[in-house]
């Protein structure tokens, strides 16, 4: 059919263009003196032509984009009467008040001939427009099986068109047969009215107007052409009769079993209308979570959609909402009414489950003298949690059945749906909230680690750090120290996340703070802490701040690069790894030292030891966290200290970068396919011949 | 992990098996919270099961280190697997904590 959506745009121009040559071709049919006889078309060029005006019309009508929107019939129907309807009606009118006032001569004037094929043409889109509205209402809802069943009726009478043009007549029996059959087939389409179901009472009303207005249009045509057949001569031989009276036949029979329909449905209008309702206000309760409603507003609609629904006369709706913290609505009920029924119930053990009683007056519910005759309770509740009770009631005794029972019953745990709902959103806001601060926490503590290297003629230094989690608890720092010396502190923080980060901070800051240039020092020697005995001022600092279970390993080196030394002290921290280019060896230095914390008391300092060494050009000296040594494999071995020696046994005559990448890549080589446990930093720092600093 | 205990009137022993880690290291710290445990002389800790400690492992047992120590509890570790005496090692817990070869040795001690 991709043809005729082809075709579709030029179907307007033709169809006014073959209507124009009909006209034409009429009045001269019609009038032949118009053309002194010259040109005198035949009947059945008239009829072609009449034809091609319809099914350039219908054809049009077939592939426009379809105009039920929605369920809105109403607006469907409205435009087909207000359109065509009432245009054709006007159409005809104008031509029967001519008629009467001025009576034609016995050929027929130009005029009336004009008039009446313009008639024609109206009452054709009419027809059009009819026909095809009707299909958008049969269609409605229904199966694939009626869309062929239509498009057989359609190809059917589209053939009945042709039937005056064929030389050949059917005889009578034979005609009346056929359109008695199709006629029939038109009544079983007629059947489908599924749609009426979906009007409410008022539009209803509306509906059967509408109906009655297009049954009216189809009867005056029918009357107009039966008029104006026998009167004028005009379209002899007769016109596409048998095309024109079975779509005006369908057209009218719709409408009319439309109406019967209609008609039959009204009394049932209210029933469907109350459904309707029901799910719409479950609807809108669902709706609610979307927009991201609050739990008071959930409870409100709640309420008042009970209410409206089961049409109670009084209610009123208690939920806890933290400890003794109540949330209640009312309706023609006062606390304490509500107060009594609720406790009433609590005596008899029917508290937070469902009730229903229909006859208060003679129950135990006499003695609290309500006004009330019925009443429902229903809890609000979820298998993990009670939320709280509604009460409904009624003025008259068995006012409820199990139908409104199940109803409130279906709302009330759509409503504790929407709540737990609601607060599932904000538990996730919550943790996009603590996601989104983690995030900052992890920018902050990247500002921490040095971006800048030391740079020096005097040695290398290259450096590695990543987190096992958004914030680690793994340090480095450095820090230039007055006389060509430099302080290098490296760590790591026992526990992760954000505890650990802030005790890295911590770290940072003593680092800082105890490193400063101490003014009352006697000698040069007292100007800044020795390692040993900066462990012990941060092990003192610390003691007042970590947590019990919490410690924190570190190693500081001084490294005084003027007089080719350095000194250490390793609390509780991994190893030094180190390369002697003079003996061409590589080795750790073990040495003792207590982690930090781990004692809190003034015997911290003997635990803890300096250690210094006198580096040649060329030692390469290797710190890392703990975070390299333990990497696992696939067989949760760990990586360990052998293997990061033997690592600088092969890379020691490389630069310091190329030292690190040489283990790094041995390293995820190692690990390849393990989830990172632990935070991992890695510093290399070799020496370099010494060479005068310029300008010295 | 697994926490197996055996109890004298003046001695708990405690068999670890297994890793030490973060989730685990709260069992053995429920474990050594109970005030009674206070009553014994003596805590001996069987590492020979224990094939992994964690740092929230040894926090387990930095923390209850003072408090043992005020009750004049002494705490044993004894038959430790060489890479987890390593870790204790570097620490430097072996200097505060009492690690032993072999349970004779823990019961003497």
């Amino acid at each position: 059919m991709s043809f005729v959506r082809k075709i579709h745009p030029f179907l307007l121009p033709f169809s006014v263009l073959s209507w124009l040559a009909l006209l034409t071709g009429t009045l001269l049919y019609v009038h032949p003196a118009l053309t002194e006889g010259r040109f005198m078309p035949s009947g059945w060029m008239v009829l072609a032509l009449l034809a091609l005006f319809t099914v350039a019309l219908f054809l049009r009508e077939r592939y426009r984009p379809e105009r039920l929107r929605g369920i809105d019939f109403n607006r469907l129907m409205g435009r087909l009467v207000r359109g065509p309807g009432l245009l054709a009606a006007a159409g005809v009118g104008l031509h029967l008040v001519l008629y009467y006032v001025q009576p034609p001569p016995a050929t027929g004037s130009l005029l009336l001939t004009g008039i009446y094929l313009s008639n024609v043409g109206l009452f054709m889109v009419l027809l059009a427009r009819t026909t095809y509205a009707w299909r958008s209402l049969v269609l409605f809802h229904n199966t694939d099986r009626l869309r062929q069943h239509w498009t057989w009726f359609e190809v059917l009478l589209g053939a009945t068109l042709l039937l005056h043009l064929l030389p050949w007549t059917p005889p009578l029996g034979l005609a009346t047969a056929l359109f008695g059959a199709l006629g029939a087939f038109g009544a079983y389409l007629s059947g489908r009215q599924k749609w009426v179901a979906y009007l409410s009472r008022r539009q209803k009303l509306e509906v059967l107007l509408l109906q009655l207005a297009i049954i009216a249009v189809m009867a005056l045509f029918v009357f107009y052409f039966q008029r104006t057949q026998n009167t004028l001569r005009l379209l002899v031989p007769p016109t596409q009769s048998a095309f024109l009276l079975l779509c005006a036949f369908f057209a009218g029979f719709y409408a009319l079993v439309g109406l019967l329909v209609t008609l039959l449905h009204l009394p049932t209008a209210g029933v469907f209308e109350q459904k309707r309702e029901e799910i719409l206000s479950m609807q809108r309760l669902t709706q609610l979570i979307q927009r991201g409603q609050t739990a008071a507003e959930v409870y409100r609609m709640f309420f008042e959609s009970a209410i409206q629904t089961v049409g109670a006369d009084a209610a009123w709706l208690l939920v806890e909402e933290q400890e003794k913290n109540y949330l209640e609505h009312h309706h023609h009920l006062t606390p304490e009414q509500g107060n009594a029924i609720r406790l009433l119930l609590a005596d008899y053990n029917l508290s937070n489950i469902e009730y229903l009683n229909n006859d208060l007056a003679g129950s135990s519910f006499r003695q609290l003298n309500l006004p009330y005759g019925s009443l429902m309770v229903m809890p609000l509740q979820s298998s993990k949690q009670q939320y709280g009770n509604i009460y409904v009631l009624k003025q008259y005794a068995q006012a409820f059945d199990r139908e409104n029972l199940s109803i409130l019953q279906t709302f009330a745990s759509q409503t504790v749906l929407s709540i737990e709902n609601l607060q599932l959103i904000q538990a996730s806001l919550n943790t996009q909230r603590v996601q989104d601060e983690l995030k900052i926490a992890s920018a902050v503590q990247e500002s921490l680690i040095p971006k800048n290297l030391p740079i020096d003629n005097w040695f290398e230094i290259s450096s590695h750090a990543v987190s096992a989690t958004e914030v680690g608890g793994d340090f480095y720092d450095f820090l230039h120290l007055p006389g060509r010396r430099l302080a290098v502190l490296i760590g790591d923080v026992s526990g992760k996340g954000v505890t650990a980060a802030f005790h890295v901070a911590q770290m940072k800051g003593i680092f800082h703070a105890l490193m400063q240039e101490n003014p009352l020092a006697r000698n040069e020697r007292e100007k800044f802490p020795v390692p040993s005995k900066f462990m012990a001022q941060a092990n003192d600092a610390l003691a007042r701040c970590l947590e019990k279970s919490a410690f924190i390993t570190a190693s500081l080196y001084i490294i005084d690069y003027e007089h080719g030394g350095f000194v250490f002290a390793r609390a509780g921290h991994c190893h030094t790894l180190y390369y002697h280019s003079i003996k061409e060896e590589v080795s750790y230095f073990r040495t003792t030292g207590l982690g930090l914390g781990i004692i809190r008391n003034d015997g911290y300092e003997k635990h803890i030891k300096n250690q210094f060494y006198d580096y040649n050009p060329g030692d390469v000296m290797v710190i890392y966290t703990d975070g390299i040594v333990e990497a696992r494999d696939a067989a949760q071995d760990e990586y360990g200290e052998d293997r990061l020696l033997r690592m600088l046994e092969q890379s020691f005559y490389l630069d310091a970068d190329q030292i690190k990448e040489y283990m790094l890549a041995d390293l995820n080589e190692f690990s390849k396919g393990q989830p990172m446990h632990d935070d991992q930093t890695l510093l290399v720092i070799k020496f370099k011949a010494a060479q005068p600093e310029a300008g010295l | 992990m697994k926490i197996t205990q055996n109890s004298t009137d003046t001695t708990l022993t405690l068999i670890l098996d297994g890793e030490l880690d973060a989730s685990s290291s709260v069992l053995l710290d429920n474990e050594l919270s109970k005030p009674e445990i206070l009553r014994n002389q003596k805590i001996l800790v069987d590492c020979r099961q224990l094939n992994y400690i964690s740092s929230a492992g040894l926090g387990v047992f930095i923390s209850h280190l003072q408090t043992f120590q005020d009750a004049n509890v002494k705490l044993v570790f004894f038959n430790m697997q060489e890479k987890v005496h390593n870790v204790f090692e570097i620490l430097g817990l072996d200097s505060l904590m009492t690690i032993v070869p072999s349970s004779a040795e823990a019961e003497a001690a």
